[in-house]
């Protein structure tokens, strides 16, 4: 039924232009719903044609993607992505996030809200089913997120930069009025650089679902694997203790990034823990919009703690033992909108570059520098590579493509180092997830120490993570539950048939648009390298497990196969220019 | 790859669920490799070719009783629903492909069917299962589809009869050459309670061993833990059984750290009978027969529809307690610890059975050993009048 009307999508985006003032709705080809699904791939391939922009070319589109599944109640599918090209990394770039953003755009009749253009003065947004509206925002530039929410509660859902994103850190988020962040990759600079503080969003709109019966099954399936899993709902798992359940797991492993990562185990992690911290701050559960893991953690006074990887490198990345000192970083990189992994793995590389990792007392300090461009912070807010170099010293940036490493030492699994090479937006960890097999054993568990096997499975897992994205789910649900549950409910939603392996189609074509846009902006198979510190230092041996430094001669063989598998040159390119045209 | 290939071709031999001779693997690197039956090697060639997987098994099942469940379902099924936990939880339902619906071009249609499955069956071809991530993965769904065929033929037969020709003659050769007596004799357990971890770590391994070795358990079906002190000594989620070397968790008694996310989705069950019984050890398996007639239920007149999740009623096969409850947090760790701690044994519907060992696991292995030949004896009481008839 090929014209016949779609459910699970509305069919239509805003488009904001902030230079002219002006909105309006477009409707979104059906072939692109279908081939893109939403989210990551539907924002990626909207942003087609302006991919080699520069981040802060006025005419740089920030688009934010909803999927099918948000406004149903499949688990944990109240997500969006927000896209763009990242001002620290120079690639396309994704964020996923939850809060009730997206399901409040979803319901104000969106798939997609499209921002272009540089508004003349500071601004707000204002998106309801009428459309949208631009706001003056004079008021609220300078404040702080926290303070944006607050005034512009009564509007709906809010997503909000802070200082650090009108200032331009090139690590700056967004963040939900929920608490949950558009983390990575500096996409708050760019919306900043719109002179754009706060979008608003509201509706009630609903969203159509085919075929009610078979959705609930399926959904009845996810919930039966969720409870099955012992990372989601074990008494261990992360709905428990939140993601900080990894820092004994990770201690455990040996693979715990300290010091920059000049180890591998930090003593003092116990500090911090899942149950460290919820002794001390009596955590409770928090999460987002209908999801049932609800693996987001609050104090007794309803603010937000920290997550694993926030907690790992304000803590073992920088030395520091202090569970106060870590708490307070992660609330004020929240309140001042700075992605906390880049923040705290940026103080560490320049904490060894000038001999001295910052005290616990320091960093507040030094996070407000960052975000105002104090003194040494206005070299620190941009980024570590950047900082490594200015000390002459660029071996001491633990990123790849400029995006610092999160906390998860590659040298304690080798799909994780591969992974953080082929990432399309840098040093990720969720790009591929290999963490989920080499370390928690779902859905199986591969050898950490082994490079067999990894360049395949890792193109697999890059893909069918690209597709999550755009459906959009958490990728915290397949701990437990497959691509085949997800694509029952997708099926049963849209009323088109889906499964894993179609699935896995459009996550390729997602993942590999984005190779394009990335070797479009001169990226090739010399971006994708890890620190050499890997391959020539080992990590912290010890009780019983060894800690080598990466074999380079098998990694690069595991690399080169990766290219192979995924249809590129040697050097990590196309061979085939006009690939896109042959895209839908 | 092919190393992967060799250990999990082996271990289809050594749990006798494939024909020897009949079993086959393909594997995607950046090549596209098989091994085994020329025939299925081809096969499993041209469905992984089309497939974004990374392994895949196929082979000819020991037993008939994939194919008698294929020819059993109305013409109009595509698919076969056991009602056995495990299926329900991850697989769901088995699809199968005919005969006739093969046709010329059996890769493409059974990789069609598979692009949105993780296994099958293909009539007079066997089990077809894939491993998206590892060949492991691909044994795995192979073996779960083994079991839950075998569980639900037991059913099919006990409560309808032999339907097809040559279906009684196949199940009394099953039932006189394929099964084997079980017994605990000549295994050596450790007698005096263990407290150093090295020792327990070996006797976890070795009992997880002898369950797969004496066929009480298929390798992926089930977990094993050992309590000393303020520890619980457990196996990891997704551990094979028989190769638990490296894959047990010791985990706190009071929760003061998460190392053990990474354990059995079973570790909440354990505690829980650990905090309520005198207990020191446990053994969880699926055996075939208990988790048959763990599903013979003859209430009559109830109102519960979900049984595996809602069934709240105790109910005995012999003297082992069987009680409802889900995996992991689905309820079973509410509903075991108040049935075990007398009997130190109990069955969960559909599932399998949670045996304890008051100093080690030498009385929980014998209690499994006659709780699954308890119910192999009743199943083959209760079918004797079909046999007869």
């Amino acid at each position: 039924m090929e014209n016949s009307p779609l459910t699970g999508w509305h069919g239509t985006l805003l488009h904001v232009d902030l230079a002219a003032g002006t909105s309006r709705v477009e409707p979104i080809p059906r072939d692109l719903l279908l081939g893109y699904l939403g989210g990551r791939g539907l924002g990626v391939r909207l942003l087609r044609g302006a991919h080699t922009l520069d981040p802060f070319h006025a005419d740089m589109p920030l688009i934010f993607a909803v999927g099918p599944l948000c406004g149903t109640p499949a688990p944990t599918a109240a997500r969006l992505n927000v896209v763009s090209r990242s001002p620290l990394t120079g690639t396309v770039y994704d964020c996923s996030a939850g809060g009730r953003f997206a399901h409040r755009l979803k319901a104000a009749g969106f798939d997609a809200l499209r921002i272009v253009g540089r508004s003349p003065r500071p601004a707000a947004i204002s998106v309801t089913p009428e459309g949208g509206e631009i706001l003056p925002a004079g008021s609220l530039w300078g404040k702080s997120v926290g303070e944006t929410v607050r005034a512009l509660e009564g509007r709906g859902s809010v997503a909000a930069i802070g200082p650090a994103g009108e200032n331009g850190v090139l690590f700056a988020s967004i963040l939900m009025g929920e608490g949950n962040a558009v983390g990575r990759g500096g996409l708050g600079a760019v919306m900043g650089g719109k002179n754009l503080k706060a979008i608003a969003v509201n509706g009630s709109r609903s969203t159509g679902i085919a075929d009610r019966a078979r959705f609930e099954r399926a959904r009845q399936d996810v919930m039966r694997l969720f409870r099955a899993s012992p990372v989601i709902f074990g008494e261990l798992g992360i709905s428990e203790y939140g993601t900080p359940a990894l820092v004994d797991l990770m201690r455990q492993r040996r693979m715990a990034p300290t010091e920059n990562f000049r180890k591998t185990v930090f003593e003092g992690s116990g500090s911090y823990s899942g149950p460290s911290i919820r002794k001390a701050y009596g955590s409770k559960k928090d999460g987002c919009h209908g999801c049932p893991i609800q693996c987001k953690k609050s104090d007794r006074e309803g603010a937000h703690l920290p997550e694993y990887e926030t907690v790992s490198h304000f803590g073992a990345l920088n030395g520091i033992d202090d569970l106060g000192s870590i708490v307070r970083s992660n609330r004020l990189c929240n309140e001042l909108g700075m992605d906390t992994i880049s923040a705290a793995a940026t103080l560490a590389a320049w904490g060894e570059g000038r001999g001295r990792f910052p005290a616990a007392d320091e960093v507040e300090g030094l996070l407000a520098d960052m975000a105002f461009l104090r003194g040494e912070g206005g070299l620190l807010a941009q980024g570590s590579r950047r900082v490594a170099q200015a000390l002459g010293k660029p071996g001491l940036s633990m990123s790849v493509k400029s995006l610092e490493l999160p906390a998860y030492d590659p040298r304690g699994a080798y799909g994780m180092a591969l992974a953080y090479c082929t990432s399309n937006r840098g040093g990720c960890h969720l790009r591929a997830y290999p963490i989920s097999h080499e370390i928690l054993r779902k859905p199986v568990a591969t050898d950490r120490f082994s490079f067999s096997g990894k360049a395949r499975i890792i193109k697999i897992a890059e893909d069918t993570n690209a597709a999550v994205d755009s459906l959009v789910a958490c990728k915290f649900s397949f701990f437990g539950a497959t691509l085949e549950e997800y694509a029952e409910m997708l099926a049963a939603v849209t009323g088109e048939e889906f499964g894993p392996q179609s699935l896995k189609e459009i996550g390729e074509r997602i993942c590999l648009t984005e190779r394009f846009y990335n070797c479009a902006n001169g990226f090739d198979a010399k971006d994708d390298r890890l620190p050499e510190r890997f391959f020539r230092e080992p990590g912290s041996s010890g009780e019983g497990i060894e800690i080598p430094p990466i074999d380079e001669k098998r990694f690069d063989e595991e690399l080169r196969k990766y290219y192979r598998i995924r249809g590129l040159t040697p050097e990590g390119t196309f061979s085939d220019p006009g690939y896109l045209s042959r895209l839908p | 790859m092919r190393d992967q290939i060799a250990r999990y071709a082996g271990k289809l031999l050594a749990d006798r669920s494939a024909l020897p001779g009949h079993i086959a693997f393909a594997a995607h690197d950046d090549v596209l490799l098989s091994e085994g039956h020329p025939k299925l090697a081809r096969l499993c060639e041209g469905v992984l070719s089309s497939l974004s997987c990374l392994g895949l098994a196929a082979a000819r099942p020991s037993l008939p009783f994939a194919d008698f469940l294929v020819r059993r379902a109305g013409k109009e099924a595509s698919r076969i629903v056991p009602q056995d936990t495990e299926t329900r939880t991850f697989l769901h339902d088995i699809p199968f492909l005919r005969r006739d619906e093969l046709g010329n071009d059996a890769p493409a249609r059974i990789a069609d069917l598979l692009g949105s499955r993780k296994g099958m069956i293909a009539e007079g071809l066997g089990i077809v299962a894939a491993g998206a991530v590892t060949v492991e993965q691909a044994y795995i769904h192979y073996s779960s589809i083994f079991h839950a065929a075998f569980v639900k033929y037991l059913l099919d037969v006990l409560s309808e009869g032999f339907r097809l020709p040559g279906e009684r003659e196949a199940f009394e050769e099953f039932r006189r050459s394929w099964l084997r007596p079980l017994d605990a004799e000549g295994l050596a357990f450790r007698g005096a309670p263990l407290e150093a971890p090295e020792e327990i770590l070996k006797e976890i391994a070795a009992v997880g061993r002898y369950t797969v070795e004496r066929g009480l358990v298929d390798s992926f079906f089930g977990n094993i833990s050992l309590r000393a002190g303020g520890t619980i000594y457990i196996s990891q989620t997704a551990a094979s059984l028989d190769d638990l070397a490296g894959r047990i968790d010791p985990v706190p008694m009071d929760n003061s750290s998460t190392t053990g996310i990474t354990a059995s989705s079973e570790l909440l069950a354990h505690r829980r009978i650990y905090e309520e019984s005198c207990g020191r050890a446990i053994l969880h398996g699926h055996p075939k027969f208990a988790v048959a007639m763990s599903m013979v239920c003859e209430e009559k007149g109830c109102s519960v529809t979900d049984c595996w999740r809602d069934c709240d009623k105790v109910r005995w096969l012999g003297d082992t307690p069987v009680v409802a409850g889900e995996i992991g947090a689905g309820g079973l760790a509410r509903r075991v610890p108040p049935v075990i701690a007398g009997p130190r044994k109990a069955m969960v519907y559909g599932h399998g059975v949670f045996t304890l060992g008051l100093d080690g696991f030498a009385d929980a292995f014998r209690a499994m050993v006659d709780v699954e030949n308890g119910c192999r004896r009743e199943y083959f009481r209760r079918l004797s009048p079909k046999l007869a008839g």
